[in-house]
């Protein structure tokens, strides 16, 4: 089942004075429960292209369907409320609420859809469960280290039941040990769960574990590995 | 809000002493106002008075109150009236050995008429008790001026009903000094028997000064009396002095000027806090658009957050400024170091700050308001954040 599809997606920055062209026309489809990395050098267009699929950002041409819903159809309150209840995000430096606990840090997000508190509670512990971190749901971020911090993200971004995950180089501030956790978490919920993940990366690490791995250069897509 | 708890508690005191200044100058701003208007009400218009319709005109004593037993009997039947001051009036000359003055020569009957207001100002001898034949009452400035001490001789001179220059020699039984020193130079009081012999007629009343039990409706009370005594002429405090009426008139939107420029100030560091509160957390903020926090829910946030800072540091400090007027409505503020200057102008150098309690009403309301309004800006510029790149800020 298609989850995501780009049609002819082209992102031109300044266009009024030095046009720079992020994305020269990207045709991509992602299906239900892929793992997939979208690589390339800096500048290539890997942060512009999640930016649009997540609907942060709107292409220049072109369109973006996500689970048959033509983004660039919805208003702007819209696209807010279908990103909360469609699209879970992964930052790289992790932007949890510092003032929060693990727990209210990955409930709050269930809390703005209308969730119950109770099952926003129940949920987030079995979330943060599932991501390895039953024994921190009381624990701030400052008091977790950068890997449990990019748990608890994940957990924040599974708390709305998405569709698909977009994760920007969620490697990018951790150590090898703390990747490696996190990528066996994630491969994990993809497995179990059939969760689909879309990373933005060039960590070698990251790389190796996709089972899909797009290559942009340029703002075009260069190459479309898809592994075993 | 308080995640920087440093930040957040400056708010928090800068809100409590704004609000603490602002309603505790305002208390002390009123209280040396109504000091004023008190006093002047107190020592010599009073809140009504009752003369002959000619009477005020050169202060002539020929135009004396017809029958004043009977007025002052009927005004006695009134439950508004609280206080009646009967006097003969006249202006004149008041010559010491050294010097001379011109004065007003209140005619009073101490122990028989009300008490009179300058005897709770009396600081020697007494209320013409003292001396037998022609005693006199006069002012510290009076005395300063014309070289007068307790039993000093001066000669008052004036004209009497029939247009004759007549004099008589007075003895000082008391020497007052009042909050007013315009008041101590330029007023004498005798016996009204002795100023009605030298006058030439016997039992005469010029002027009646009354006060009623709310200063504030003399006006209403000015008609009532004057739909009883036709022919005699009925003034209240606002006719007699139209500056008084329009220090009360305009005491109360003083006050809330005043209050009204701090409340500015405060708006303008509570928004410059705020702004800085979102500077800080542009990053978390774009993380909560970028997630699915709705405009309105984030508008709602950063309100809510301002107005309880603000809302925070303001009860503090009314409860601040409502001790503070508490303990000093008592003892007062005093400013004797100023006593000189502040009598010149008719004021008290004992300061009693007072507020009603609609004001710290009003206040808070104000301050609501005011909270809500500084909220708006950074609010606004919340919704101007672009989640993309305020998720990759710092």
């Amino acid at each position: 089942m298609t989850v995501i599809q780009t049609n002819d997606v082209t992102k031109i920055y300044n266009e009024d004075q030095v046009p720079v062209h992020a994305l020269r026309g990207v045709d991509l489809t992602i299906e239900k429960g892929e793992f997939t990395a979208i690589v390339g050098p800096s500048g290539s267009g890997k942060t512009t292209l999640l930016n649009i699929i997540g609907g942060l950002d709107n292409p220049t041409e072109g369109s973006v369907t996500v689970q048959g819903t033509d983004l660039g159809s919805l208003s702007d309150s819209e696209l807010i409320n279908f990103r909360l209840h469609h699209i879970g995000f992964v930052f790289q430096a992790y932007n949890l609420i510092p003032v929060l606990t693990s727990i209210e840090n990955v409930s709050f997000v269930m809390q703005m859809q209308g969730r119950p508190t109770k099952e926003c509670h129940e949920k987030s512990r079995e979330l943060l469960q599932a991501v390895g971190l039953g024994d921190k749901i009381d624990k701030r971020p400052s008091e977790l280290s950068g890997g449990q911090q990019q748990r608890v993200a994940v957990a924040r971004a599974l708390a709305s039941k998405p569709d698909f995950v977009l994760a920007d180089e969620p490697t990018a501030n951790l150590d090898s040990v703390s990747s490696g956790e996190l990528l066996d978490m994630m491969a994990e919920l993809n497995e179990k769960e059939e969760m689909t993940f879309v990373f933005s990366t060039h960590d070698q690490r990251v790389i190796k574990r996709a089972r899909r791995v797009v290559t942009l250069v340029d703002g075009n897509i260069d190459e479309d590995e898809v592994r075993s | 809000m308080w995640r920087n708890p440093t930040r957040s508690a400056v708010v928090v005191i800068a809100v409590l002493l704004g609000v603490w200044a602002g309603v505790f100058i305002s208390a002390f701003m009123n209280g040396m106002i109504q000091g004023y208007l008190q006093n002047h009400l107190n020592l010599s218009v009073g809140h009504i008075q009752i003369t002959h319709p000619q009477f005020e005109d050169q202060f002539n004593p020929r135009y004396h109150i017809q029958e004043p037993e009977s007025v002052i009997k009927s005004l006695r039947g009134q439950d508004f009236i609280t206080d009646i001051r009967p006097q003969t009036l006249t202006t004149g000359l008041a010559q010491s050995a050294s010097n001379s003055y011109g004065v007003s020569i209140h005619g009073i009957r101490p122990g028989l008429d009300s008490t009179q207001p300058v005897q709770q100002y009396l600081q020697q001898g007494d209320m013409l008790q003292s001396i037998s034949r022609n005693p006199v009452v006069i002012g510290s400035e009076l005395a300063d001026r014309l070289d007068l001490k307790l039993k000093s001789k001066i000669v008052l001179s004036f004209q009497d009903i029939d247009g004759n220059i007549t004099a008589g020699s007075f003895r000082v039984a008391g020497i007052f000094d009042s909050p007013d020193n315009n008041f101590d130079k330029g007023n004498v009081f005798v016996d009204r028997i002795d100023l009605n012999t030298l006058l030439e007629k016997e039992g005469m009343i010029h002027k009646i000064i009354l006060k009623v039990n709310d200063f504030g409706k003399a006006e209403n009370f000015k008609e009532e009396i004057a739909g009883q005594f036709p022919n005699l002429r009925v003034v209240s405090w606002g006719d007699i002095a139209p500056e008084l009426r329009y220090v009360y008139n305009s005491m109360d939107i003083s006050l809330y000027i005043f209050m009204i420029i701090i409340i500015i100030a405060l708006i303008f560091s509570i928004i410059n806090t705020m702004l800085m509160a979102i500077l800080e957390r542009t990053r978390e903020l774009g993380m909560l658009m970028a997630v699915g926090m709705n405009k309105v829910r984030l508008f709602t946030m950063i309100l809510i957050e301002t107005v309880f800072l603000t809302m925070t540091g303001a009860p503090m400090g009314l409860l601040l400024s409502w001790l503070s007027i508490k303990m000093l409505a008592d003892t007062g503020i005093n400013l004797e170091a100023f006593a000189k200057g502040l009598n010149e102008y008719g004021m008290s150098s004992t300061i009693y700050p007072e507020l009603t309690a609609s004001y710290y009403l009003n206040i808070t309301l104000l301050i609501a308001g005011a909270a809500l309004l500084s909220a708006l800006y950074p609010a606004w510029k919340t919704l101007k954040l672009n989640p993309v790149e305020a998720i990759r800020k710092f």
